[in-house]
Formats: C-alpha cells, structure tokens, sequence
C-alpha cells in the first residue's frame, strides 16, 4: 500500500494530480460544454426538447436560417463598429495616459492606480451609472453638452436608433481605458532610459523620439494589448443588458448579446448555438494570435 | 520644481474627469427625488438625502447581497482549491505536456460567459442541477475565472525560489509537506491578491445568475439591480443608492489592495 501510494506523495504522479485537478474541472465546465454547444447547433432545440437527449438532427439548417435573417448583417455590423471603435479609442486612450503617467511627478503612481477603480467595479452597475449620465432629459451629459453649445438640442443617448450604439461603446471605453494603461505602462517602464537621452543629444524631437524609440520598442507590448483589448470587449454583455438591452430594434445590438437573446428570451436556442460556435470560434483564434506573440517575445 | 507639481495638477484633472461617473453615482444616491430633476442639474446636493437604510429594506437588498456573497465566496474556494496546485506546477516544470497544460488553460480564459451560458444551460438543466440554482452559478462561474487564477498565481510562484523547496525536500519532507509548509506560505501574498480579485468578479458576476436563477429569493444583487431598473425607470436616486451600497465595499477593498491588484495584474498579464 505505501509502494502504491509513494509515487503520489512524492514522484511525478503528485504534479499530474494537481495539474488534472484543475484541468479536469476545466473540461468537465468549459471543454464538455464547448462540444456540446457544436453538437447543439446542428439540433433543433426549443423548449420542448431541451430536456431530451434524443433532438433531431437538422445538419445545416440553423446556420442558414440565422445567416440569412434580415438583422444578421446589421447586427453584424454593429458588432465589428462596437470591437473596432472600442479597442482603438481604449488603446489611444490608454497609450496617451500612460506616456503621460511615465512622467516622474509626485502621486504618479498612486494617481495611476485610481484609474482602476472603473475597472474592478461590476460591469452591470457600471451601466446602471451610464444609463443615467446618458438619460434623454435629465442625464448630465446632454447638460454639459447644451452649456457648453456642443450640441443645439438633447441627444436621446439610449433610445435613438442612429447613436445607441455608440452610447454603449461610450460607457465601454470608459471601462476598458485603465487595464489597456496599466498594461503599457509596464512596456514603457521596460524602455532603457539611455536611449531617450542619447537620442535627444542627437537632437530628435519629442515627435521623433515617439516614432523612432517609444512605438518599434513597444511592438510587442501593444500586439498583446491590442488582442486582449478584442478579446474583452467580445465579452462585453453585461453593458447591453444594463443601456439598451440591443435596442432599439437591434440598433445596438451585437453578435453576443443576440447570442444570448436567441437562447432566453426567444427559446431558440439551436440558432443561439450557431452564433456562439461562430463567436467562440473567432476568440479563440485572436487568443491563439495572441498566446503566440507573447511566446515569441518569451524567446527573444 | 514648478513643472512636476504642474504635472500633478493636470494628473489630478484627469484621474477627477475619469471618476466623474462615481462621483455623479454617489452625489445622485444623496440628492432628494425632486432635485435629480432639477434643470441645470446640481453639482452638490441642495439638502442631502440618506436613504440607505430606505433603499435596502424596500427592495430587499440583504437578500441580494447575501447571495452574491455567497456566490463569490463559493467560486473563490473552489477556484483556490483547484488551481493553486495547477499554478504551482505549471511554474515549476518546464516541457511539451505544460506547455500544452498552460495553452489549454489559456485558450479557456478567453471563452465569454454570454457565448458559453446557452450550452451550460441546456446540459445543466439535463443533469437536474437547475433546482440548486446558486450552485449551478457557482461551478459555471468557478470554470470561467478558475484560468485567470492559475495564470496570476502561476506568475506568484515563479518568483519564489527553487532552492527553498529542494532544501525542504532534502531535508525529508514529502512533496506534499514542502508544497504546503514552504511554497504555499512564500507564496501567501500572491495567492491573497489573486483570490481577492476573483472575488471581486464573481460578486459582480451577472450573465448566469440571470440566466440560472429565476427565483427572486435566490438572485444576486446585479439581477437585483437590473429588475429595479427595469426599461423606463425614473427612480434614478434609488437606483444610485443601491448601486451605491452595492460598490462601496469593492472601491473599499481596492483601495486598501491597489498597489498589490496593479502589481499583481501587470505580472500575469504579460508574462
């Protein structure tokens, strides 16, 4: 019994434990329902056969019925204006206000910090708070806006169709900024300071110090930004649910929410499957993008 | 001399700007139902309202926050428990399995929650685990931050020292007794950090709590939130008063933590 035991306690066997333990909990939560959302997309699933194993197979059906829907381009659409907007207004964002933190000044750091406080609050509450900064005639937004003359009259943030997009993608950036500044802060804390000042005694300005030193240096470091910035905001759905649920008729609707839609609120959840088959597998193949890069600097 | 106090002014605007929606929540939490619809609105309160205690015993929010709590704290322990033995492992050795091990591991951080709930759903619902809706939330949302944990902890490890460990097993303690005298008590602060973090995150956890429980009695204060907005709410004072009392304690805890959380962030993330 001890020779049974002792590989266990003390050989390989112990590290293969620890490994399986989180990886099988991996794949029995994540992995298993992974495959299941593929088989499930190929079903026709509703209510009436949620709870049976026996669901007929439709091959591609679902595809085609959800690809051909009239608000699936819109939608579409939508979903790569909300990651695109998104991402570069966070990265730009984010970039200007770490350069700008590198500054040796006093409470740079901790001052830094606070910009986390978006970050840790709960997306959902996040957009309760949105909700009413955007809100059509009492929101303090459209206050400042109309003193400030920006604008001739209220803006109806949330409820007109041709800006309620950009509205949550607004209240996204604001939640995305710190983490895309606290990630190129480290970059730019790995730029040896030497070269700044060799470079200024060569007389470069400020503009050709930024294009010459500061972006080539931080290749890397915005790749790895840049994706986990897609990935994110893929993720985002807690946003939708607490500004325009998708709305005004899917006018600021987007590929995971409607996912999300198909399944519980319309019980189409064969078509939802579809969606998300389609979206999980474009995550994983930024993330993969990813990973790769990160490597490839581990190396150099 | 001049300069950098300048800079520090100008840090200041901006981190005041960024924050301006906090300030406006809990400015808004204090005004009375008249004044939030004052026209221009009022920056300070005009005669400041307290209506926590209002707020959280009309729409019950004891009973939300409890379960959040419990929530939260259900995914921390088993998301400690399974992965602070994978983290340490994947720190240690090197080869073609954890490579494997660790791109798995990361390939599963990246899933959305609101792509992964609809098969979640259905199966969870096959194997009669809707009737303990709380815990269906809990093993989902365990699955969904258990990657982040190892890839944060992971990076907490490989900063403590090899040499420690092979002294302790030289010195004839089994794996199991180095790993949980000498390893895990080096690596405290880290792993703190880390679970303090998923905690934070499943207590704002929102897609399948509000996809899982449909028993008001059962749901977590984001759900909670959600239905007292409703599509057309006017009641923005309680609305900010609950979300009020819902984040005060997170910006507290962050606060208290925040170099070590941006410390802790910055190595996992990159690395």
């Amino acid at each position: 019994m001890l020779n049974f035991t002792r590989p266990f306690r003390d050989g390989a066997g112990f590290d293969t434990i620890l490994v399986m333990l989180a990886l099988g909990y991996l794949v029995l939560f994540s992995g298993f329902p992974l495959v299941y959302n593929l088989v499930m997309s190929f079903q026709e699933v509703d209510l009436f056969s949620l709870a049976s194993f026996d669901r007929p197979y439709v091959g591609l059906d679902n595809y085609v019925d959800v690809l051909s829907r009239p608000e699936a381009w819109g939608i579409f659409l939508n979903t790569v204006k909300f990651v695109g907007i998104s991402v570069a207004a966070q990265l730009s964002i984010g970039f200007a206000l770490a350069i700008f933190f590198q500054q040796n000044f006093p409470g740079s750091t901790w001052l830094r910090g606070l910009f986390l406080a978006g970050w840790i609050m709960p997306a959902l509450v996040v957009g309760a708070v949105w909700s009413w900064i955007l809100a059509g005639d009492f929101g303090v937004l459209n206050h400042v806006l109309l003193s400030l003359g920006l604008t001739g009259e209220r803006i109806f943030w949330l409820s007109d169709p041709n800006v309620a997009l950009y509205s949550v993608i607004l209240a996204n950036i604001w939640l995305g900024v710190p983490f895309n500044m606290i990630l190129l802060s480290v970059g730019l804390a790995g730029i040896p300071e030497d070269i700044y000042e060799a470079a200024e005694m060569d007389g470069a300005n400020a503009f050709q110090r930024f294009f010459t030193i500061t972006l080539p240096m931080m290749r890397a470091q915005l790749g790895a930004v840049i994706s986990l910035g897609v990935i994110f905001t893929l993720q985002q759905f807690d946003l939708f649910a607490a500004l325009t649920q998708g709305g005004p008729s899917n006018a600021s609707n987007v590929f995971q929410y409607w996912s999300w839609q198909l399944s519980f609120q319309y019980y189409e959840i064969g078509v939802g499957s579809v969606i998300s088959v389609l979206m999980i597998l474009f995550v994983i193949f930024v993330a993969a993008v990813y990973v790769r890069s990160t490597r490839h600097e581990h190396l150099a | 001399m001049m300069k950098k106090y300048g800079l520090t002014a100008i840090a200041l605007c901006l981190v005041s700007l960024y924050l301006f929606p906090l300030y406006w929540m809990y400015i808004t939490a204090l005004k009375s139902g008249t004044e939030i619809f004052a026209n221009p609105p009022t920056f300070w309160p005009e005669n400041p309202q307290w209506m926590v205690g209002d707020v959280w015993s009309r729409l019950k929010m004891d009973v939300y926050l409890w379960n959040s709590l419990l929530i939260a704290s259900g995914v921390t322990v088993i998301v400690a428990i399974c992965g602070t033995g994978c983290a340490y492992v994947l720190s240690r050795i090197r080869n073609r399995w954890m490579d494997a091990v660790l791109f798995i591991v990361l390939m599963m951080q990246v899933l959305p929650s609101s792509l992964m709930i609809t098969p979640i759903f259905v199966a969870f619902n096959q194997v009669g685990l809707n009737e303990v809706p709380r815990t269906s939330v809990i093993l989902a949302q365990a699955a969904k931050v258990l990657p982040l944990y190892i890839v944060l902890c992971r990076a907490t490890f490989l900063q403590v020292p090899r040499e420690l460990e092979e002294a302790a097993l030289v010195d004839g303690n089994s794996r199991i007794g180095a790993f949980l005298s000498i390893i895990v008590p080096l690596a405290r602060n880290g792993i703190l950090v880390t679970s303090v973090l998923i905690f934070l995150q499943s207590f704002g956890e929102y897609v399948y709590s509000r996809s899982l429980i449909t028993q008001r009695a059962l749901q977590p204060a984001t759900v909670g939130l959600q239905s007292f907005m409703g599509p057309n709410t006017s009641d923005w004072s309680g609305v900010m008063t609950y979300s009020a009392i819902y984040v005060t304690p997170v910006l507290i805890i962050f606060v208290l933590l925040q170099r070590q959380i941006v410390s802790g962030l910055t190595s996992g993330a990159l690395k």
